[in-house]
């Protein structure tokens, strides 16, 4: 009973916005430093969607996403969050926006974009919530309407980021992968169990989508780690 | 996959469960200072000391063969001391409500080695009764081996005295913190060990690499407590307005 309750508030608690609140802090520096291992791992800069997901939920898929979304703004480029997690959305509680017109409503053609999408108070970083919540999500990401949405958005966006759900428990990030040009696999320490990322690999690899790699979330950092010294001596 | 375990690996997991190996040991060591302190009754010891040595009536010259013969007949007095035929006569005299089997059990007789001297040893929850046992054992058995060997070559060197405040040989109370203590520390690290083995999940980049083969892109800490309350306190634009006023 109370931990089913906690897991419900966690779930509509806003993730947190550390690149953009505190920028000098560790984290958004680790945050940059994933910047730019994604970059280094696509030279040829041909990246233009990038989905983020893990294998089971609660490993910090949102919490990634928005902060890599907001330090590729950071660092000039044109960017736009999408929340793809059209079972369970969070980013309009990190971005403090209404859930009343998304992406769901983009992919039923009720609305335009310049309605849907909505600008963050990160300069270059826009954010696309879910919508409504679908009865046929897979479906949905599935359908010629993604395909045409995301056209339209990459005309006008860098880059985009997809907060998928994870893809253990549903089929909607390996269908949204398919559509995407890379993958990242959050991986929470000390929670994701080692069967379960192996599945999440295999379950990638059926879509041949690149897996750019993983993110190790939630890493303890002890006060001896290189990191933490380096950073603190600045501040 | 062929699992290598290396010692740091083995120190890093000791080091993580370090409040469990040290609780477990304090709770162990915690657990035997009560036992061996309110919960054990206090054995008493009293002892006494006989000299097994033939009268040498004869000739006063000194007889090597005679004390050879003395010691083994030694190992023989040790074996009359503890037989019923001695201790249910010690059960009757002092009134004791104990089999012989029973008192033998509180019996240590003992012997060094080339020595003439047998130490009788005994043990009681009442030090006066330790010591009514060791003297009275030793007194029946005097006058018992007379009868039973026809000799006359037993003397009491020293018998037990009664002291005012006997200190108890049992429970060693250190010891038995000592022991706790070690039995603690093996518990933690076992225990250590087991937890880090049934965990399954990944935890650090290596695990990663081995399991997937797939590159870190980076990693990303714990969030810091003073971020976690300056965001769950304050809606996001309310601490963006109060940043902008500090600046």
């Amino acid at each position: 009973m109370l931990i089913k309750r906690k897991k419900k508030v966690l779930q509509k608690a806003a993730r947190i916005l550390v690149a953009h609140q505190e920028p000098k802090s560790i984290i958004s520096e680790q945050f940059r430093t994933i910047r730019t291992s994604i970059d280094f791992s696509t030279p040829d800069n041909d990246l233009e969607t990038l989905l983020v997901t893990s294998a089971a939920p609660s490993e910090g898929k949102s919490t990634i996403a928005a902060n890599i979304a907001v330090v590729y703004a950071q660092n000039g480029k044109k960017v736009l969050l999408v929340d793809a997690d059209l079972r369970k959305p969070t980013v309009h509680y990190t971005f403090s926006l209404m859930n009343n017109v998304g992406l769901t409503n983009l992919l039923a053609k009720n609305t335009t974009l310049q309605v849907a999408v909505k600008k963050s108070e990160v300069e270059g970083l826009d954010v696309l919530v879910c919508g409504s919540i679908p009865p046929n999500p897979a479906e949905l990401l599935a359908s010629k309407s993604m395909d045409n949405v995301l056209e339209q958005l990459k005309e006008q966006y860098d880059l985009i980021i997809f907060d998928a759900p994870p893809l253990l428990s549903v089929t909607d990030g390996q269908v949204l992968a398919q559509k995407c040009d890379g993958a990242i696999l959050v991986v929470s320490s000390g929670s994701t169990e080692k069967e379960n990322i192996v599945k999440a690999k295999e379950a990638l690899l059926l879509t041949k989508t690149p897996i750019l790699g993983v993110v190790l979330n939630n890493f303890n950092l002890t006060k001896d780690h290189y990191y933490y010294n380096y950073y603190r001596m600045e501040e | 996959m062929e699992e290598t375990i290396s010692l740091q690996d083995l120190f890093q997991t000791l080091k993580k469960r370090i409040v469990l190996i040290i609780s477990l040991t304090i709770i162990a060591m915690g657990i035997a200072a009560v036992a061996s302190y309110y919960f054990m009754t206090p054995i008493y010891q009293a002892s006494t000391q006989i000299l097994v040595n033939q009268k040498n009536d004869q000739n006063n010259q000194f007889n090597t063969q005679e004390i050879q013969m003395n010691l083994q007949l030694i190992n023989t007095y040790n074996v009359i001391i503890t037989s019923p035929a001695i201790l249910s006569k010690v059960i009757d005299n002092l009134d004791l409500n104990m089999t012989p089997a029973q008192l033998k059990g509180q019996l240590t007789v003992n012997s060094a080695q080339n020595s003439q001297v047998v130490n009788l040893t005994v043990q009681d929850t009442e030090h006066f009764r330790a010591v009514d046992i060791a003297n009275t054992t030793a007194l029946v058995f005097q006058e018992e081996i007379q009868k039973l060997m026809n000799v006359d070559n037993v003397n009491i060197l020293s018998p037990a005295v009664n002291v005012d405040f006997p200190s108890p040989v049992k429970p060693q109370k250190l010891l038995n913190i000592a022991i706790a203590a070690v039995v603690g520390l093996m518990l933690g690290v076992g225990l250590a060990f087991l937890l880090e083995y049934l965990d399954t999940t990944v935890k650090t980049e290596q695990d990663i690499e081995e399991l997937v083969g797939l590159p870190v892109l980076g990693i990303v800490g714990k969030f810091p407590n003073e971020i976690l309350q300056n965001n769950a306190t304050k809606p996001l634009t309310a601490r963006k307005k109060e940043k902008a006023h500090a600046n």
